[in-house]
């Protein structure tokens, strides 16, 4: 007869290696792509594991946290509001990983690009406007005499 | 309410000093409200059901340093705790908003 040795859950305290990689894994992207996001743990006064996801600096506050209670995960924002709870830590991240507050890397670069393209235009263009508008000035007296 | 140990670091921090590390004045604010939670004989479970909260997580969120207060609850806190919400919420700012707390109050009302 073999024996199936199951894992046993962890119900309380420090958070276990294969839990932190659960979470570090969910929030990788975020914390990776030069967000200047960290993470930190602390416990409850009970000793429940808590996992913070932290925003950049300088207020380096809590966006979102994951808990430990009883055998029961706990997501939560950095304002206290239930975001979801379940046994099952690999779905707790995953709804932790979509809840991540994102400002798109990809839009931030769009954005970056749009701006310095429209500012070179804007370099460029500027002179042949005001070149315009002052021949138009000129002109426009002599025009409307024609007219 | 009592003057801690908190309040004459405040009173002590240097004019020219860099900007305060917000997660650090955050800590000092959580530590201050453990110590009035302590004092109100409150667990974190207990202030958590006062407040109407599922879990005391959040609670222990704050007082670890890594959020506020809110403001919709700051009033409810306060009370809990057994302090007047107008001066507990005044005590907060000193650590949540320094530069905004001099400006209201001055560095004297520290």
């Amino acid at each position: 007869m073999s024996v199936v040795a199951f894992e046993r859950k962890q119900d309380n305290g420090e958070w276990s290696e294969k839990e932190l990689s659960t979470l570090a894994a969910a929030f990788g992207a975020a914390i990776a792509r030069g967000s200047g996001r960290q993470w930190e743990t602390a416990t409850t006064e009970n000793g429940d594991a808590q996992f913070y996801l932290l925003g950049p600096l300088p207020e380096q506050a809590c966006e979102l946290c994951v808990s430990r209670i009883g055998g029961r995960y706990i997501l939560e924002d950095g304002c206290g509001r239930l975001l979801f709870e379940h046994r099952n830590l690999e779905l707790v991240a995953l709804h932790a990983k979509a809840a991540v507050p994102s400002t798109s890397w990809l839009m931030v670069r769009a954005i970056t690009l749009w701006v310095a393209v429209r500012n070179a235009m804007h370099e460029k263009v500027e002179p042949f406007l005001v070149e315009g508008e002052e021949l138009f000035v000129q002109f426009a007296p002599q025009l409307a005499a024609l007219a | 309410m009592k003057r801690s140990k908190h309040q004459d670091v405040f009173a002590e921090r240097s004019a020219v000093q860099a900007a305060p590390d917000a997660k650090q004045l955050r800590k000092l604010a959580g530590d201050w409200l453990k110590q009035r939670r302590a004092d109100a004989e409150l667990s974190q479970a207990d202030l958590a059901a006062r407040l109407g909260l599922k879990y005391y997580t959040f609670i222990s969120q704050v007082e670890n340093g890594f959020s506020r207060v809110p403001t919709e609850i700051m009033g409810a806190w306060a009370r809990e705790l057994g302090l007047e919400p107008g001066a507990f919420a005044r005590h907060l700012l000193m650590y949540y908003e320094p530069e905004m707390h001099r400006l209201l109050f001055g560095a004297e009302s520290k």
